[in-house]
């Protein structure tokens, strides 16, 4: 066996939380887009980067409806995945089904969401993890990807959550990473950190992608770490901060002192440099700064890359994005492959009798009948519509029938649910099950019986 | 001539009043700051041949103190046709009905005489920027932002001590609008910068720095005096700015930065620690061409220019035997006899140095009579001023113009000139190169509880932490206990500790500083320098029998998380009790409350021992 230089991990155990009038029924990874379910693009992501094995994460309820869905995909015929389950009962954060897996990291890895749609290319984040040997090193998407889209449903008033993301303008260091919610009025910048590095930029526009290149010790120390559940939230706020704290074993005093052992971080402890690396540094002409030491004798480092500005990257993880990268599916759908082969948006097994299509994406056994004229809109899997519909820019989820002489426009309608005869449907969200009765003509409402389920427990 | 009619003048205002005047007390109280010899030359000449330089016409010089000094200077220099007067028009303004920075600029509204945009510059400022590249794309940028009022003018630097000048700003990466604006404390350093959130929410890439410093350069938009007049509170240049960013959209105006490249050089005196760099920054040729041998603004050469930056005027007289290090300017008519060495040091005209003197960091000003076996470092001298034989002058010491110091005086700086405030004015001190690294150790650490979530930083958590680095700083810097204890008292009331909680952390704090932590073996020596150090700050508190006991309670803690100290605890306890911070009634008590069997119950059972032993003699005797 080949040693790697990198594993790959997927998370993909996200319950949806952040869109629940999609993923209620359907696992979040398996939410349709375009032709294929969510899982699958990071997978391609991956592929497209010759790393050919994953581990991925996910719910051990879910998993071998998953499992099911991706051997549709074909992808597992190109890839070896390690498919984990972690216990569904257990609410389990990012960091900790990363945790959970430990065992399985052997080497530097790569962790990457389920939910990251991008046709970004990773090596220059990888290049520059490697050229610093840091701790770790992400990428930043161009954020505004849902402008232009109107979501279906009642207006929200929730203010949209940003990241603040601090980068060290020269070095591309990764000082500070926060969100908008954690401050009320203002923002304490720490004067160390300010004194440290001298400038910073902050970012508020730039989405972190959820693609994480990471040490190997850094498994090690998230294993100690077992008060922190979330990846984003509490683990890698943390590791930033740590690269400010100074080693002070330094190697002058390193002659066993107790004294040292104590007052030096525990962080320490898992990333040792080796005597080498430090004579290397001490060797190399290299330096990121005018005045100090090479990385200000950091031991800890945290890199981010932005990612070029016409670059398509988009987390899955809200209706809102969900909605968007659907409608914009067929705009982006040839960048995300290279080369020639960029396969059908229709799948060769769905039914496609109508003849006005356009722009629209088909998954597998879907019926789509004649007399229809569909455009800009992807079909769910054994989805059916039957004739004299006219359906716009709108996502139909698998399983869900829409019955004759409908005009559907800018619209999401739920796994299983039936759109009754001569609807008039406008920005409207369906929720799963949900039966919409003949002849409704409703506009911005969100129609769902999630609360009649309730009852019936 | 009509072509010309149209044209826009060039025109700058220099303000000769210096806020921070009193930092040059004696010296300002006799004449203008703005004459003060910067390297030989008055600093004003430094600005007026700057703005020269980059091609102004016109500029006001305006000034509230010293009017008649300032313009006997200017017409003299008029007079003898100095470089600046050539192609540049001077005026003074002024008057004595204005008392601040903004007086000054609502008087220039109030007169009319500036018509279009305008250099905004202090009279100390140094620099060799090109003022007019900054006026034009100011300009530009007025022309597309109606309500542009301003454009600062800031310098990267590399950390060093804090000198006054230094700013945090925010500004957007996208305009270069500027967002926040915040003075550094020169005296303390700042745990956080608060920024309010919405700069961050409305824009998408906002850069901090932090590593500038304001050389107190702007351009001003015809649109800024009219804000100074209208808001009569703007007093100072930094509270326009705070005042414009405060209320942007009521003024509906903005200031912008401009940022000046590496090779240009600019900076601002404001105390003589900055005076200090400054001048060592002109004989090293950072300002070129403001250098002493390109004479800054006399048509003639004064000094001949020879390795290691030494700049001496043919008419001065230096005996054989004498060192000139490296950085030395000596003005004509002045003497060094033999056996005296030199370093980074200015010397003004008609100076006499005797034999054997030793001149590091000293400026000496014009007249100025040294006798023999002096040593002066970082110092200044007046002019005329008489320093007899065997004087040290060291740290900081600032004489007086004309003032005789006799035989055999040591003098150093440090005491001497305390501020309002009790704050000392900073004093000329060694620089490093880069600031030490060594106080972010306990900050640091003290960040970590945070993150780790264990101990909550409750106040008290916070007041430790401040105390230590009260005292780690007050160490290094031997600074005077009574002001740590002032230091210490405010940080009580800000945290609203009790008395108890105070005394418990002053000596936890002081088992924190980083030469006990650090010391290894040696934490008894170590402990001995602090407590010998810190002597005055733990009577201050440590009186009562209570307070003891809380000491010792502190003691215990420290030991409990050190295991060096934890073994040495009997002769620390011995020792405290001997320099009489503690009584034996109080290790008694404190002995006694300890829980059984515990670890240094047992390593003190010997000096309770003794003590009871010793107290049962006493008690004998009786």
């Amino acid at each position: 066996m080949i040693n790697r230089e990198f594993q790959a991990v997927i998370l993909a155990a996200g319950r949806g939380s952040r869109l629940p009038e999609v993923a209620s029924q359907t696992p979040k990874c398996l939410l349709p887009v375009g032709p294929y379910p969510l899982l699958w693009y990071p997978l391609n992501l991956l592929q497209k980067h010759s790393i050919q094995d994953a581990i991925v994460v996910v719910l051990d309820s879910q998993k071998n409806e998953i499992v099911k869905a991706l051997e549709k995909t074909g992808i597992m015929n190109k890839m070896k995945l390690d498919i984990t389950a972690i216990p569904a009962d257990e609410d389990f954060g990012t960091a900790d089904s990363l945790r959970f897996i430990h065992e399985k990291i052997k080497t530097d890895f790569l962790v990457i969401s389920c939910d990251v749609v991008t046709n970004v290319s990773l090596f220059p984040v990888i290049n520059k993890f490697r050229e610093h040997n840091a701790a770790m090193a992400t990428l930043l998407f161009p954020g505004k990807f849902d402008t232009g889209v109107t979501v279906p449903g009642p207006k929200s008033k929730e203010k949209p959550e940003r990241d603040l993301i601090g980068i060290h303008t020269d070095s591309r260091r990764l000082l500070f990473l926060a969100s908008t919610s954690d401050f009320e009025e203002v923002m304490s910048v720490n004067g160390h950190l300010l004194r440290k590095y001298g400038k910073f930029t902050i970012f508020s526009r730039l989405v972190d992608s959820h693609i994480y290149i990471l040490k190997k010790w850094v498994i090690d120390l998230l294993k100690e770490k077992d008060n922190m559940s979330t990846l984003k939230g509490e683990f890698l706020p943390y590791l930033i901060k740590k690269q400010m704290t100074k080693h002070v074993g330094s190697p002058d005093n390193q002659k066993g002192s107790v004294l040292n052992a104590k007052l030096s971080d525990e962080v320490f402890e898992f990333c040792k440099v080796p005597a080498h690396e430090k004579q290397i540094i001490e060797a190399s002409f290299f330096n990121d700064s005018r005045i100090k030491e090479p990385y200000n004798n950091d031991v800890i480092r945290c890199y981010a890359i932005e990612s070029p500005k016409d670059t398509v990257g988009v987390r899955v993880n809200t209706t809102a994005s969900y909605f968007a990268i659907n409608s914009k599916i067929n705009s982006i759908w040839s960048k995300l492959f290279t080369g020639e082969n960029i396969p059908s948006l229709i799948s060769p097994s769905a039914t496609v009798n109508s003849t006005q299509i356009k722009e629209i994406a088909v998954f597998d056994s879907a019926k789509l009948s004649e007399k229809t004229s569909l455009t800009g809109s992807v079909f769910g899997a054994h989805c059916e519509i039957k004739p004299k519909n006219i359906i716009t820019n709108s996502i139909i989820m698998g399983h869900a029938t829409i019955e004759e002489g409908c005009k559907i426009e800018n619209c999401i309608i739920g796994y299983k649910a039936v759109v009754g005869r001569k609807c008039v449907l406008k920005n409207c969200l369906i929720g799963p099950n949900y039966q919409v009765e003949e002849e409704s003509d409703i506009e911005k409402v969100y129609l769902t019986n999630a609360d009649g389920f309730m009852e019936i427990e | 001539m009509d072509q010309f009619k149209d044209r826009e003048v060039v025109q700058a205002v220099l303000i000769a009043d210096n806020n921070h005047f009193e930092n040059f007390r004696p010296f300002a109280d006799e004449t203008s700051t703005a004459l003060l010899p910067l390297v030989n030359v008055p600093v004003i000449d430094y600005a007026l041949e700057s703005l020269n330089r980059c091609g102004v016409e016109e500029v006001f010089v305006f000034s509230r103190l010293f009017i008649n000094d300032l313009r006997q200077h200017i017409e003299k220099q008029i007079k003898s046709s100095c470089s600046w007067s050539l192609n540049m028009k001077v005026k003074i303004i002024g008057g004595e009905g204005c008392r601040c920075y903004g007086d000054a600029l609502r008087d220039l509204d109030a007169k009319g005489l500036l018509r279009g945009h305008f250099i905004l510059l202090q009279a100390e400022t140094v620099t060799n920027a090109n003022l007019i590249a900054i006026l034009e794309e100011h300009k530009k940028n007025s022309k597309r932002d109606k309500g542009t009022a301003m454009t600062v003018v800031f310098k990267e630097s590399a950390a060093r001590l804090p000198t006054g000048n230094e700013v945090v700003i925010a500004m957007d990466l996208d305009n270069n609008r500027l967002h926040y604006h915040k003075r550094v404390d020169q005296y303390l350093k700042e745990k956080n910068f608060d920024i309010p959130m919405e700069i961050f929410i409305n824009n998408s890439q906002i850069s901090i720095h932090h590593n500038i410093v304001d050389p107190q350069i702007a351009i001003c938009s015809p649109l800024a005096l009219p804000l100074f007049s209208d808001n009569f509170d703007f007093g100072t240049r930094d509270d326009f700015i705070r005042g414009l960013l405060i209320n942007e959209e009521i003024l509906d105006s903005r200031i912008y930065v401009s940022f000046l490249s590496n090779n240009q050089y600019a900076s601002t005196i404001g105390n003589w620690l900055t005076y200090q760099t400054i001048s060592l920054d002109v004989i090293n040729r950072w300002s070129y061409p403001l250098v002493p041998d390109m004479g800054i603004c006399c048509l003639y050469q004064n000094y001949v220019f020879t390795r290691n930056n030494i700049y001496k005027s043919q008419k001065a007289k230096v005996s054989r035997k004498v060192t000139l290090k490296e950085n030395v300017v000596i003005h004509e008519g002045s003497s060094v006899e033999n056996g005296s060495e030199i370093t980074n040091s200015v010397i003004g005209r008609n100076c006499k140095i005797g034999e054997n003197c030793q001149l590091k960091n000293a400026f000496l000003m014009d007249g100025v009579t040294v006798g023999d076996n002096c040593r002066f470092e970082f110092c200044v001298v007046g002019a005329d001023a008489v320093i007899e034989s065997k004087c040290q002058l060291m740290e900081g010491f600032v004489v007086k113009p004309k003032e005789v110091v006799k035989t055999g005086s040591t003098l150093t700086g440090n005491e001497i000139y305390l501020d309002d405030e009790g704050l000392t004015v900073p004093v000329m001190k060694f620089l490093p190169n880069a600031f030490d690294d060594s106080d972010y150790n306990s900050s640091s650490d003290e960040e970590e509880s945070i993150i780790n979530g264990s101990p909550i930083p409750d106040d008290a958590n916070i007041f430790l932490s401040e105390v230590i680095d009260s005292l780690n700083r007050g160490f290094q810097e031997k600074l005077k206990p009574d002001n740590l204890i002032l230091e210490i008292n405010s940080s009580r009331y800000a945290y609203n500790m009790s008395l108890k909680e105070v005394n418990f952390n002053v000596i936890k704090a002081l088992f924190n500083l980083n030469v006990i932590q650090e010391a290894d073996e040696k934490v008894l020596s170590a402990v001995n320098e602090v407590f010998n150090f810190f002597g005055i700050v733990v009577r201050n508190y440590i009186k009562t029998e209570e307070s003891m006991e809380d000491c010792l309670a502190a003691i215990e803690e420290c030991c409990l998380e050190h295991d060096i100290l934890r073994s040495r605890v009997l002769k620390i306890i011995h020792y405290l009790y001997d320099k009489e911070y503690v009584t034996e009634e109080a290790i008694l008590n404190w002995h006694n409350s300890m829980e059984k069997d515990s670890d240094i119950k047992n390593s003190l059972k010997q000096l309770v021992e003794w003590l009871n032993q010793s107290s049962e003699e006493e008690s004998d005797d009786e």
